[in-house]
């Protein structure tokens, strides 16, 4: 609260109070008072006046200040109330009623939206746990009539599948806070169980694999990290380059502070305008465009995951040579409690 | 045979499960009376249970603890969740092993398999024959005769041995190698047979492992 502006506040106030004294003045020299009266009258005129004028102003200044001051500070400006301290003037305590009203419905308002969100969530789950049971019905009857049924039944209900893990981990990455749990596990079970997974795409397309992870015990939640991977070797797959014999390699680099898993593809890369987009929600890009299957959501969600597990993804690519991901576990004490 | 049997609410799961456990030579039961599904189950005398987690009135992991209380034998959970932590509690209420719908059919009979070798203590002590297995030491031995097995040679012929006399598909062999981090590709699984092939006839077995065209093998 500035004085200047305050007395520019209160003009028509001074104003009135400078022509009332012209009044008074006035008055007591046409009924011939003595000057003595006069003066005293105009010392007492101007220090009650100032008076008015200051006393207001600085009980206001030390609650307008806190006020400025605790909004400016605080992240979430919204808790303001649980620093002000109560005004003990009348407009003070009028607007300190009207903020604890609008932070009341405001706060009621948010609590709704979470609840719904909440609800949707919960929906979101138990209708995907829903869902999994035919898909599991079809897997097995695909399985128990092959001999009759087409391969391409059995990959439809795969696509299936991932589409709704896709949906899962979207709802577990945005709206959970912590779902999840860090546990020692030893990386090739993970990679291990990703890869038969896909063990069928990848021998019907000749994809070589090489595999070394030198027995790796990493810290994160392994049903996350399998759909983190599962999205990697999905991409590898889709974007195979034809022209030669396709492999992906699969390894560990260790060192002091990380673990770093690499997974390298000769696929057909990714164009270099391309790759500081690819983490972002419903990016497809030149390959996505040219793929009618891509919905730019798995490597979204894949970062997304990481971010909450603690690690770090990030991605490298030739364009038409090769693409590598990489994904970074710390070794912070954090995780692994020495 | 084995008895295994299946808790499961939905009829056509636990139809084509059963299809698919009776393919495999198994004997199968299905649970009905899920009020007293506890009673039924130790009644049964089955070797295995592959248990739901979401079944009616009970859930499964309650059942799982009832049934421990009372019984060491192996129970499969079988659960549309997945989350680590529906896992670790099944796993900390005793279940041998834990996996998620929908999962591979093949898979789920590779680890069915793997707990009855493990609680048959087949994995250091298998006989084909005449032949004697040491898996851990990669060798095929009579008498004095030793041959060495690659490790891919190794999980081939004892997975071969296991379904001794059933046709055993490519894919079952595939899966097997995958599950043992042995990445390898088509061409490389038929060079390791006829390599397998060429070791037995050094025993004198030349025609036992079978090719069924188009399916796979049969070891006589």
């Amino acid at each position: 609260m500035k004085l200047g502006k305050y007395i520019i506040d209160k003009l028509l106030l001074i104003f009135i109070f400078i022509v009332s004294y012209f009044i008074i003045f006035l008055l007591l020299v046409s009924f011939k008072n003595s000057y003595l009266l006069i003066i005293s009258i105009t010392f007492i005129y101007i220090i009650m006046g100032s008076l008015l004028l200051f006393i207001p102003y600085f009980e206001k200044k030390k609650f307008y200040n806190e006020l400025v001051n605790y909004v400016n500070l605080l992240d979430k400006k919204y808790l303001i109330l649980e620093m002000l301290p109560k005004p003990s003037f009348y407009e003070g305590e009028v607007l300190y009623q009207a903020l604890y009203d609008i932070n009341k419905s405001m706060a009621e308002a948010v609590k709704m939206s979470e609840d719904n969100i909440e609800d949707f969530k919960e929906y979101i789950e138990m209708w995907i746990h829903e869902v999994k049971i035919p898909i599991s019905s079809l897997t097995l009857l695909c399985h128990n009539h092959k001999d009759t049924l087409d391969k391409s039944y059995l990959e439809q209900v795969k696509r299936l599948d991932q589409y709704i893990d896709q949906v899962l981990y979207y709802v577990r990455s945005n709206y959970t806070e912590e779902d999840f749990v860090i546990k020692k596990v030893e990386l090739e079970k993970i990679v291990s169980s990703v890869l038969l997974k896909n063990k069928d795409d990848l021998l019907a397309k000749k994809i070589d694999l090489f595999v070394d992870l030198d027995h790796i015990f990493i810290y994160t939640d392994s049903k996350w990290l399998e759909f983190i991977l599962n999205q990697i070797i999905n991409n590898s797959i889709k974007y195979q380059r034809k022209s030669v014999k396709s492999y992906i390699k699969i390894f560990v680099t260790d060192s002091k502070d990380f673990v770093t898993l690499h997974l390298l593809d000769n696929g057909i890369g990714i164009p270099k305008s391309d790759l500081s987009h690819v983490f972002k929600k419903s990016f497809t890009g030149e390959n996505g465009r040219s793929s009618l299957k891509s919905t730019g959501m798995g490597l979204y969600i894949a970062d997304k995951l990481c971010k909450k597990l603690g690690h770090k993804i990030e991605i490298e690519s030739v364009h038409k040579k090769s693409t590598e991901v990489r994904i970074i576990f710390g070794k912070n004490k954090y995780y692994t409690m020495d | 045979m084995k008895k295994i049997m299946i808790v499961e609410d939905d009829e056509t799961i636990s139809k084509e499960l059963q299809n698919l456990l009776k393919n495999s030579s198994y004997e199968v039961e299905v649970l009905r009376d899920f009020n007293h599904a506890l009673e039924k189950i130790l009644e049964s005398k089955s070797d295995l249970i592959l248990l739901d987690i979401n079944i009616p009135l009970l859930n499964g992991e309650a059942l799982l603890k009832e049934i421990r209380k009372k019984s060491n034998i192996p129970v499969i959970m079988v659960t549309s969740r997945v989350s680590e932590i529906d896992e670790a509690i099944s796993i900390s209420y005793g279940a041998d092993d834990y996996i998620t719908k929908p999962y591979n059919p093949t898979i789920l009979l590779l680890r069915i398999q793997n707990i009855f070798k493990r609680i048959d203590h087949k994995i250091d002590t298998l006989t084909y024959l005449d032949l004697e297995i040491l898996p851990s030491r990669g060798i095929l031995k009579r008498g004095n005769d030793e041959l060495i097995l690659t490790k891919n040679e190794m999980i081939i012929f004892q997975y071969l041995v296991n379904n001794k006399g059933n046709l055993v598909t490519r894919d079952e062999l595939m899966t097997d190698l995958w599950n043992n981090n042995e990445y390898i590709n088509d061409n490389a699984l038929t060079v390791n047979i006829s390599r397998l092939r060429s070791k037995l006839s050094f025993f004198g077995y030349s025609d036992k492992i079978e090719t069924r065209k188009g399916c796979g093998y049969i070891l006589l």
